[in-house]
């Protein structure tokens, strides 16, 4: 086993926590604000992050589950995965903060994607972006404003986000490419 | 789908069962879709889930998304025909490809330009995915033997039409319990004999395991009976040419168009004596089961094969099918060109 | 050696070779020497106690029927082009339907097609089958005693019946007064209108239109009862003799045989390719007909694309039931001959839709390794195959060669048995590629082919 754990489920837990004060922070409040993850992992960690801003805040800000497939560019294509479970954003993006949530930055083309299928869904005031995890690497010109934990990284490295949500534990590891068994 | 503003309610539902690494799917493996002959169960709920999704975004405001960008979709229709024309169309520009429809007026024989000449003719204006209706059997794999890019057959002769029996598949899914097939019985009633979209259907329904009956005049279901001994037991067919047996306990009846050209073949006797031992209708539906639903994949004879108050009427799943035409065709052309529906590994 | 075709063969000397000579009713180990074209030694060697020789050599075979598209259709084959194709595959005797555009039914026609045949370079006999009906029109008939004169040795409308059964009973009776046998190509035209391939499950699956086994049933049944009833009132001196060509089907066999036993005379060819392959072909299965038939195909993935229109024949290709029932029947003497119905077409007129194709597979030069490959299978036996392309399509013809005797030209075959060719563009002579053999390897290579002591085929050496 060549993998190694970056990221506890403690630590994971305070990112998240400190991600959820930076968000509200950073829009001044919690109205017109509502945050969308990102299929598969997003999802979860958008909700966690949601949960923690109601616990400080008293406030639910809306959830929304984005699937960006049919906005990929060839470039990203990945091999075999378990098909996914699409789009739903239980709120009128038009007006609205968005804040995308992802597990994982890296080159920067699911964000982009991300940013495509927003759009056609309406016309948000602004759009913000937290990971929990940067691992660098872009090949677009996208930040994000909000990072759980700098990984540098290397082209031959994977990085795996177990959430307790998806994958039954709470965890973060680097790993060698081509050393994994089952596909993140 | 949805969140509640209740911050103890469960985290955001998928409305899948909390999938697992385990849950790998092959993804899609043809290069082109000629048949349901090859389709196996995984294929077929592949279809059926990507065409879920698909029809997630009809609903949206802009029912569009950009994952064709850039390709090339060439519609060559050997036979008149709107709505399966229209149907390939509006899903293809859903999907942001561009269109270009052919209808060519009769057979390439006639015509003076034989059809491996007209393949490659679409294929040098730049055509990556061609879809194709013909009046033979076998039209598409003859394209596809010279075609470099993906057929996607329309319907050829009496021999296929995949995507009807996938949208009838689809259809079938929305109505029936859990969505499940097994061990269903469905009937298909007509003119059998001439029927690409019987002949498709026999292949899908029995693969998820329906257990489909046949009905018809016995002039038109001549070599279905040999055709269903010569099936392995797993696929379950009944052959019968009692309207009553067939319809008795159905969960799903499809009738099929009756032409009149079967009439001067020497076929039938007359499209009266059909309709009235034959034509699906509310008196003959009673013995089906209480929710037995019907379908029908036009254009509809009314009064022939069926009774326009059933057509219209509670019972009918025919507008449904139409709409899920499109998700489904959707559905196989983005799967055709090789976008699977995948998690990013990477952001 | 340095040998060319046509030439006389100098010498040529067969030590050690597996010799079979269906007229003497024998096989074995045998050597022979040929010398300025004649057989001048031929010796059988029972005390031969060796492994058995991988040379065959055979009588030169004959093909009852041919279609060699001149005049009219030269794109597909020319005369010249069907007799090296012959050659290769180890016929010294073919016979030339009357199909052909203009038909063959005067006798000036009969000339020309006499003189094409002398002008090719192989030297290979060529017979000439005539028209039955003028035109081939199925109205009135053709001149048949004038056809018989300039050379026809049998009449023949084959592609279509003579769908007017009392024009049947008058050919019959009048070309038996000339020893000439009727080639009837038994189809009921009524059952078979816009069919493509056989009336089974793989055409149910398909989508193609049926080509039922009762449409040649049918018509073998009406021709031999009209044969029957001219039999009864013909002159002593004119007795009628009915060849069915191309039978494709257990039924078809069953009425011959019948008929057979009450002493009429019918006789009845099948083809290489309805003894091997099966309707399973059209879908893509490419097993042959003894390995399927335990199994037939029904749904399923196949070795090769469905709706190859090499594989589209009139008849058409029978499920493997039917290979097997014509297999036995040729077993038991029911049928007589083995014929090709060599069909070439260019790829202009097979590379369109199934429905629109040409009937017809290419056939002469893959003949044998067809048949070799159900004897090494054990479905016939090396001598009934020989019989039915030497001894049986001669009585067909009312004519025997000299055979394989010291003194008489050699017109034979030899074959490496153990040797295999591949079916492909540069291999095969014929203009004619469709057949559904192209890419495959057959079993037994013809290593020469002699004609009535001349060179027709050289493997390998050939010059022209």
């Amino acid at each position: 086993m060549t993998a190694r754990q970056i990221m506890t489920a403690d630590e994971i837990r305070r990112a998240l926590v400190r991600i959820s004060h930076e968000v509200v922070e950073r829009h001044g409040g919690t109205a017109d604000l509502a945050l969308v993850g990102v299929q598969r992992r997003g999802v979860p960690l958008a909700t966690r992050l949601a949960l923690d801003i109601a616990e400080h805040e008293g406030v639910t800000v809306p959830v929304g589950a984005l699937d960006i497939t049919f906005y990929r560019d060839d470039l990203s294509l990945v091999a075999h995965q378990p098909i996914v479970k699409g789009t739903d954003l239980p709120f009128d993006p038009n007006g609205l903060t968005l804040v995308i949530v992802d597990d994982v930055l890296y080159t920067g083309r699911t964000v982009r994607a991300a940013m495509d299928a927003l759009m056609d869904f309406g016309r948000p005031r602004a759009i913000r972006l937290a990971v929990l995890i940067d691992r660098g690497h872009r090949e677009l010109p996208i930040r994000a404003d909000h990072v759980g934990k700098n990984v540098p990284t290397s082209r031959e490295e994977v990085i795996r986000v177990h959430l307790l949500e998806v994958d039954g534990d709470d965890q973060v590891e680097i790993d060698r490419l081509g050393a994994e068994v089952a596909l993140a | 789908m949805s969140l509640s503003a209740d911050p103890q309610a469960p985290p955001i539902s998928s409305g899948a069962e909390p999938a697992t690494d385990a849950l790998v799917d092959r993804g899609w493996r043809h290069r082109h879709l000629l048949d349901v002959a090859g389709l196996d169960e995984p294929d077929l709920d592949l279809v059926m889930r990507t065409a879920d999704e698909m029809r997630g975004i009809l609903a949206r405001p802009i029912p569009k998304v950009p994952a064709l960008r850039g390709i090339s979709v060439t519609i060559l229709f050997y036979e008149a025909s709107t709505r399966t024309r229209v149907s390939f169309e509006v899903a293809a520009k859903n999907l942001s490809a561009d269109v270009v429809n052919i209808a060519a007026a009769s057979s390439s024989v006639a015509k003076g330009e034989s059809l491996i000449d007209t393949v490659r003719t679409v294929e040098a204006l730049g055509a990556d995915v061609l879809v194709m209706r013909h009046g033979r059997s076998g039209a598409s794999d003859l394209a596809a033997r010279v075609f470099s890019g993906h057929v996607v057959n329309g319907g050829d002769g009496w021999h296929a039409h995949p995507t009807q029996a996938l949208l009838d598949l689809y259809t079938l899914r929305d109505h029936l319990p859990d969505g499940d097939l097994h061990g269903r019985k469905i009937v298909i009633v007509g003119d059998i004999l001439h029927s690409r979209v019987a002949r498709s259907n026999i292949w899908s329904l029995t693969t998820a395991g329906a257990d489909l009956w046949l009905c018809g005049p016995a002039t038109l279901l001549r070599g279905f009976e040999p055709l269903a001994a010569a099936l392995p037991a797993s696929r379950r067919l009944t052959v019968t040419t009692s309207i009553d047996a067939a319809l008795a306990g159905a969960d799903a009846v499809m009738a099929l168009r009756l032409q009149q050209e079967r009439m001067s073949g020497g076929l039938l006797p007359s499209l009266r004596e059909y309709a009235a031992r034959y034509q699906l209708n509310a008196a003959r539906m009673v013995g089906a089961a209480p929710d037995a639903i019907v379908l029908h994949p036009g254009p509809m004879n009314e009064g022939v094969e069926i009774a326009s108050d059933l057509a219209a009427g509670g019972r009918s799943v025919i507008t449904e099918q139409v709409a899920n035409g499109v998700a489904v065709r959707m559905a196989v052309l983005y799967l055709l060109t090789g976008g699977r529906t995948t998690e990013t590994a990477d952001g | 050696m340095v040998a060319a075709v046509g030439e006389v063969v100098a010498s040529l000397a067969l030590e050690r070779v597996w010799l079979v000579d269906p007229a003497a009713g024998r096989e074995g180990v045998a050597a022979l020497r040929i010398e300025d074209g004649r057989i001048a030694a031929l010796a059988w060697l029972p005390e031969d106690t060796g492994p058995t020789p991988t040379t065959l050599v055979l009588p030169g075979l004959t093909d009852l029927h041919v279609h060699a598209r001149e005049p009219g259709d030269e794109d597909a084959e020319t005369v010249a082009t069907a007799m090296a194709a012959a050659a290769h595959g180890g016929f010294t005797c073919i016979c030339l339907m009357p199909n052909t555009r203009p038909p063959i039914d005067t006798a000036a026609a009969v000339g020309q097609l006499r003189a094409a045949a002398t002008a090719s370079q192989t030297p290979i006999r060529v017979e000439i089958i005539a028209a039955i009906t003028a035109g081939r029109a199925g109205a009135g008939l053709a001149p048949m005693a004038e056809l018989a004169d300039a050379g026809a040795v049998a009449f023949s409308d084959d592609g279509a019946p003579v769908g007017d059964a009392a024009l049947m009973r008058h050919a019959l009776a009048y070309a038996g007064a000339l020893a000439r046998p009727i080639v009837e190509h038994a189809e009921d035209r009524a059952l078979t209108d816009g069919a493509e391939m056989h009336d089974g499950v793989a055409a149910t699956i398909l989508g193609l239109r049926g080509w039922p086994a009762a449409a040649e049933a049918a018509a073998v049944a009406r021709a031999i009862a009209i044969l029957e009833e001219v039999a009864r009132a013909a002159p002593a001196d004119a007795a009628p003799r009915l060849h069915l060509t191309h039978l494709s089907t257990g039924a078809a066999a069953d009425l011959v045989r019948a008929a057979k036993a009450t002493g009429l005379a019918v006789t009845c060819d099948v083809t290489p390719h309805h003894l091997v392959m099966h309707d399973g072909w059209v879908a893509g299965d490419r097993r042959w007909a003894w390995q399927a038939i335990a199994d037939p195909w029904a749904g399923g993935p196949t070795e090769a694309l469905p709706y190859d229109t090499a594989t589209r024949v009139n008849p058409p290709l029978r499920p493997p039931a039917d290979a097997a029932a014509l297999a036995a029947a040729l077993r038991d003497g029911t049928i007589d001959a083995i014929a090709t119905d060599h069909a070439p077409h260019t790829d202009v007129a097979k590379d369109v839709e199934y429905g629109d194709a040409a009937n017809g597979i290419s056939g002469l030069e893959t003949a044998l390794g067809q048949l070799l490959a159900a004897v090494d299978a054990g479905v016939l036996d090396l001598p009934t195959v020989v019989r039915a392309l030497t001894v049986g399509p001669d009585r067909v013809l009312g004519s025997a060669g000299a055979g394989l005797v010291v003194g008489a030209p050699a017109d034979l075959v030899v074959v490496d048995r153990a040797g295999s060719w591949l079916v492909d563009a540069t291999s095969l002579r014929t203009l004619g590629h469709n057949t559904p053999l192209l890419g495959r390897d057959l079993p037994g290579r013809v290593l020469m082919t002699l004609a009535a002591g001349r060179w027709a085929w050289i493997a390998g050496g050939e010059t022209r």
